[in-house]
């Protein structure tokens, strides 16, 4: 589904991702990669699979879009010794997309440190006129962020349904969450507050294999954000 | 005659004589048994339990502990203390009894560690905790009884699992310890002698049963008012029901879930002309409050409780001379249990009163009192182990000492629920224990257990020993929210708009999934007032006071129970034979000559489907009457295949009864061309692939999961929703862990369990696939041109019960529409 921000034309995937493309670059926020390992040194073996499936995510999403480069826009990593602790069969996953794509890590609350894990770290991309950087900064044009992890709760005709969706007020985007292992927030709880212009605002929900969009009026909040 | 004359004089100085079972208790176990004591209500049975302790204790005063109480309910330990220091201080003897519960403070239950009493009253939990201790076998090595009480309450669920590992350990630690349990009459009481029976291989289990009470004096309403076609409230029934209360000192009116004991306590209270003391008691209420209902009551200062099962089981409540069950009675086995809380003197009958809450529930009525009548069981069978249990066992084992698993897993099938497990799954559990269990060795370096040179377990460090004990019990919280009460029209739906309005009162709490179903403005009633739903605030729901009398949202949610097997049979066999039709009311039976003359009766060996149109849409009901969580399963997997038939089903709402699905496409239609062929829908296929694929999305299989989770020791129960001040949640959510090892390790020993637990309560597929079995070739279909009498109560539950259908996605599509509709001006 085509999303028009700031004049720019992105493709927003239902996988999570935003393919711009007129740079030919992949767009992924929050990976929270080694997220469920992270708990193991407190005592919750927790299933160790959610890096390989948001890696080979990743794989699905460049086969499509054929995508040049890869921009991540922080917490791409849980934990910042998340880097180290790959597994062997992660690690050769992650080598082999790198050795397809140019890559840059934004930095993130969950990873501020620079890794070595090859391609660029930095805190924050210009790119044509849009400032990528992983916390969205209020009273500023053109931000392209993730971090807070948005997710729409919609109620039609007696039904209702919470997914991770793409929202953006044509002033900021919000990326949702890429990390097989990411929870999500309700865009109409109080950390969006004032972050986004009621009025001008689109939403893109994420479905089965398709992006909906859907408008700001069905929206709700439910039991959870 | 093997009673101490000690306590024979004590029985004399009271005017008593021991009873016949107390007594039969006394003998097998002076001569070296177990017992398994089934007796009524206020046999009795208590003493009974304790006797042989007491006459032990007389001639062999030991220090050390000798019998450990196990009870359900912490409640009941405390009670039991109470009434077994009478009689002991009575007869002047220096026998110390102690109860140990979560309350019990801290310094006390350590000393309980290094100087227990006689005699120890407790609950599974804290049995288990002792047992994680390097000094169990110090404290437990002397044991000599071991007394279970309301066994029937614990043997089917996971409590139960959990107390039966405990009773091995204990036959392990102390092999001279004999079991006594108590039960309530049970369908099976062989099965419940075997499980205490097995613990202690080198002990027979003696089956005693108790002298019988008084037959109960049982009735159904008879009223003159208009008895309703669907719906739970009873409100027609209060007139008379408040003329009942009048009539009796002390009145419990049993309902089935919280909303209607809400529901009912308000009408009384409108009826409740003379200002009669009339509570209620229930599980959401705080428990300080739920204290004061039960002092109250003991005190004999009540005339009414409306109450939910929080008062099935436990103590004595004072002079009950009327026990009222309202709505459907689910099983024969629990009318018998709740009718005995009426009335604790044996030999005088116990008094009780069905009121039935619509027209099916009239017909369940006379089933149920037809089956307590004759004193039939269909109470659940002990069922057998979960390997969540079994895993949080196996770490409290490391706990207390390295475990060889060879002869630890020769003592866990001791456990009665357990006796089958095979070497291979209880080798995984103990992996799962260790390092996850996970095919990718991703946690050897972070294992819990290690093994040592000589190929026992130990854990890793003392940290997880502590980590263990905090998260102990099967017991898992619904995650509940506040629910606070605001003004109204102060909180406005959306984050941009103005101030949210500030907090009042909390009124209570509720459970979280409740409100996932409200939107704003839906009213519904939480203590005793009608409210509407304002909105989440942080992790409280803010509520307002309702102008109007009627909540909108009933919450029913129909109960945990569904209809028993055995009520079913005699719902169906009434339905089916006119010349019983008699002894219901008139109306009712009036109900039941129309559907025979407009459609068909259902029979007992067939299913009846009819289907209807009905405004702009078509009807499909059935008639399965195999309870509300197998009609559930029934009606997802039917929705799935009459999508794929092409009918466009559009959702469907269960009943205990019944069944209705409804849709766009023409169901008469197309069974008469042969394009929907009903043998194939109903086809027992259907719990295959068509169930797989269903349970791949379902909510159920994660709520599930979550338990089990937290039972195995996977997920930490103190990080269980705990969220910051953002709503947003620490920790990682149970969802998410499911999905991503359902996706990688379909087999993994927790989605085993999680099936498991999903297959026997919430989804009932047991039972579903009995009732294929049985229809198969046997289905009666009937088109008409409109509804059927048998078929309004559950039309009239579209709207009031939870709707089901696949319709999560569609909801998404529905919107999207609606949205470039909006952009081409349309709307």
């Amino acid at each position: 589904m085509l999303l028009s921000f700031c004049c720019h034309q992105f493709e927003a995937l239902p996988s999570g991702a935003l393919f711009w493309r007129a740079e030919n670059a992949l767009l992924v926020a929050d990976l929270h990669l080694e997220k469920l390992s992270s708990y193991a040194r407190r005592g919750s073996l927790l299933p160790p699979y959610d890096t390989g499936m948001t890696l080979r995510r990743l794989e699905a999403d460049l086969d499509l879009t054929g995508a040049a480069e890869v921009i991540a826009l922080g917490d791409s990593f849980h934990r910042d010794e998340g880097s180290t602790t790959l597994l062997p069969a992660d690690r050769l996953r992650l080598a082999a997309l790198m050795g397809r794509a140019r890559w840059t890590w934004i930095s993130g609350n969950h990873d501020p440190a620079p890794h070595s894990l090859g391609g660029t770290c930095a805190s924050i991309v210009e790119r044509a006129g849009l400032t990528l950087i992983h916390e969205p900064k209020r009273n500023q044009q053109g931000i392209v962020a993730g971090h807070l992890h948005p997710s729409a709760h919609i109620a039609m005709n007696g039904r209702s349904v919470r997914r991770p969706c793409f929202v953006h007020d044509n002033r900021t985007f919000i990326m949702p969450a890429y990390g097989a292992s990411t929870g999500t927030l309700n865009i109409l709880a109080p950390a969006f507050v004032g972050l986004l212009h009621w009025p001008t605002l689109e939403v893109a929900m994420i479905g089965k294999g398709r992006v909906y969009p859907v408008s700001p009026k069905r929206l709700i909040t439910g039991a959870e954000w | 005659m093997p009673l101490h004359p000690q306590i024979a004089d004590w029985f004399a100085s009271k005017g008593w004589s021991p009873r016949a079972h107390q007594l039969d208790v006394l003998e097998a176990t002076e001569a070296g048994d177990s017992a398994l004591l089934i007796a009524p209500t206020g046999a009795g049975k208590t003493l009974a339990g304790f006797l042989p302790t007491i006459n032990d204790l007389i001639d062999n005063p030991a220090k050390g502990l000798h019998t450990l109480y196990l009870s359900p309910l912490k409640a009941l330990a405390v009670d039991v203390q109470r009434n077994l220091m009478a009689p002991v201080t009575e007869m002047g003897l220096p026998i110390k009894v102690e109860a140990r519960t979560g309350d019990t403070p801290a310094h006390r239950r350590q000393r309980q560690r290094t100087d227990p009493p006689h005699i120890l009253l407790t609950t599974p939990e804290q049995l288990a905790l002792l047992l994680s201790h390097a000094d169990a076998g110090k404290l437990f090595g002397g044991l000599r009884r071991i007394v279970i009480d309301e066994l029937h309450a614990m043997v089917t669920n996971k409590r139960g699992e959990l107390l039966s590992l405990g009773l091995a350990r204990l036959g392990t630690l102390a092999p001279q310890l004999r079991i006594t349990a108590l039960s309530a009459t049970v369908a099976h009481p062989e099965i419940l002698r075997d499980w205490i029976a097995t613990p202690v291989p080198n002990a027979e289990a003696r089956l005693l049963l108790g002298t019988g009470g008084a037959m109960p004096d049982i009735g159904i309403l008879n009223t003159e008012q208009y008895v309703p076609w669907a719906g739970h409230s009873a409100a027609y029934a209060i007139p008379d029901l408040y003329q009942v209360i009048k009539a009796h000192r002390t009145t419990l009116l049993f309902v089935n879930t919280r909303s209607q004991a809400e529901l009912l306590f308000q009408l009384l209270w409108e009826a409740n002309d003379e200002d009669l003391p009339i509570a209620m008691h229930h599980g959401s209420l705080a428990v300080e409050q739920r204290r004061k209902v039960e002092a109250a009551m003991a005190e004999g200062r009540l005339r009414a409780v409306v109450c939910t099962s929080t008062l099935d089981l436990g103590i004595d409540w004072g002079d009950v001379d009327l026990v009222v069950q309202i709505g459907a009675p689910k099983g024969a086995s629990r009318m018998l249990q709740r009718i005995g809380r009426a009335n604790h003197r044996l030999d005088e009958p116990s008094k009780a009163l069905f009121v039935p809450s619509n027209r099916f529930e009239v017909l369940e009525c006379e089933a149920a009192l037809e089956a307590v009548q004759h004193n039939w069981q269909d109470s659940e069978d002990p069922v057998s182990g979960g390997l969540d249990v079994l895993a949080q066992h196996v770490l409290g084992s490391a706990c207390a000492d390295a475990f060889d698993p060879v002869a630890l897993h020769d003592e866990v099938r001791r456990a009665w629920p357990y006796r089958d497990l095979d070497w291979e799954t209880f080798e995984h559990v103990v992996d799962f224990v260790a390092t996850g269990g996970y095919a990718l060795r991703a946690y050897e370096r972070y294992a819990k257990l290690k093994v040592m040179p000589d190929g026992k377990f130990r854990i890793a460090h003392p940290g997880i020993a502590q980590q263990y004990r905090l998260n102990i019990g099967t017991i898992i919280e619904e995650a509940m929210v506040k629910v606070r009460l605001v003004r109204g029209r102060g909180f406005k739906t959306g984050a941009t708009t103005g101030p949210i309005g500030r907090g009042g009162r909390v009124l209570g709490e509720m459970e979280e999934y409740f409100f996932t179903t409200l939107t704003k403005g839906d009213t519904f009633l939480f203590g005793s007032e009608v409210v509407a739903y304002e909105g989440m605030v942080e992790s409280e729901a803010y509520v307002s006071r309702s102008q109007g009398k009627d909540p909108k949202i009933p919450s029913y949610m129909g109960g945990r129970f569904p209809l028993s097997t055995f009520l079913a049979e005699g719902v169906r066999k009434l339905l089916a034979h006119p010349d019983d039709w008699s002894q219901l009311p008139d109306q009712v039976a009036d109900w039941l000559r129309l559907q025979r003359d407009v459609s068909l009766l259902p029979q007992p060996d067939s299913l009846l489907v009819e289907t209807f149109p009905r405004g702009s849409q078509n009807f499909l009901v059935c008639y399965p009457f195999e309870g509300r969580l197998a009609h559930q399963t029934l009606g997802m997997l039917l929705t799935r295949r009459l999508e794929r038939a092409r009918a466009r089903p559009l959702g469907f709402v269960a009943s205990d009864y019944s069944l209705a699905i409804w849709g766009l496409g023409d169901f008469s239609g197309l069974i008469r061309t042969g394009r929907l062929s009903l043998d194939d829908l109903f086809d027992e296929d259907m719990l295959g692939d068509d169930l797989e694929a269903w349970l791949d999305e379902s909510a159920l299989m994660r709520r599930t999961f979550r338990n089990c989770a937290i039972i195995a020791g996977l997920i930490e129960r103190r990080h269980v929703g705990v969220k910051e001040k953002t709503g947003r949640q620490i920790t990682v959510s149970s969802d998410i862990i499911y999905d991503v090892l359902y996706q990688h390790e379909p087999d993994h020993i927790l989605i085993q369990a999680t099936r498991r637990d999903a297959a026997r309560g919430l989804l009932d597929i047991e039972r579903l696939g009995h009732m294929l079995a049985r229809i198969k070739q046997h289905i009666v279909h009937k088109p008409l041109d409109r509804i059927s009498p048998l078929a309004v109560p559950i039309l009239l539950d579209i709207g009031k019960e939870a709707v089901f259908g696949e319709a999560r996605e569609s909801a998404m599509a529905d919107a999207a529409d609606e949205l470039i509709r909006e952009a081409m001006g349309q709307v």
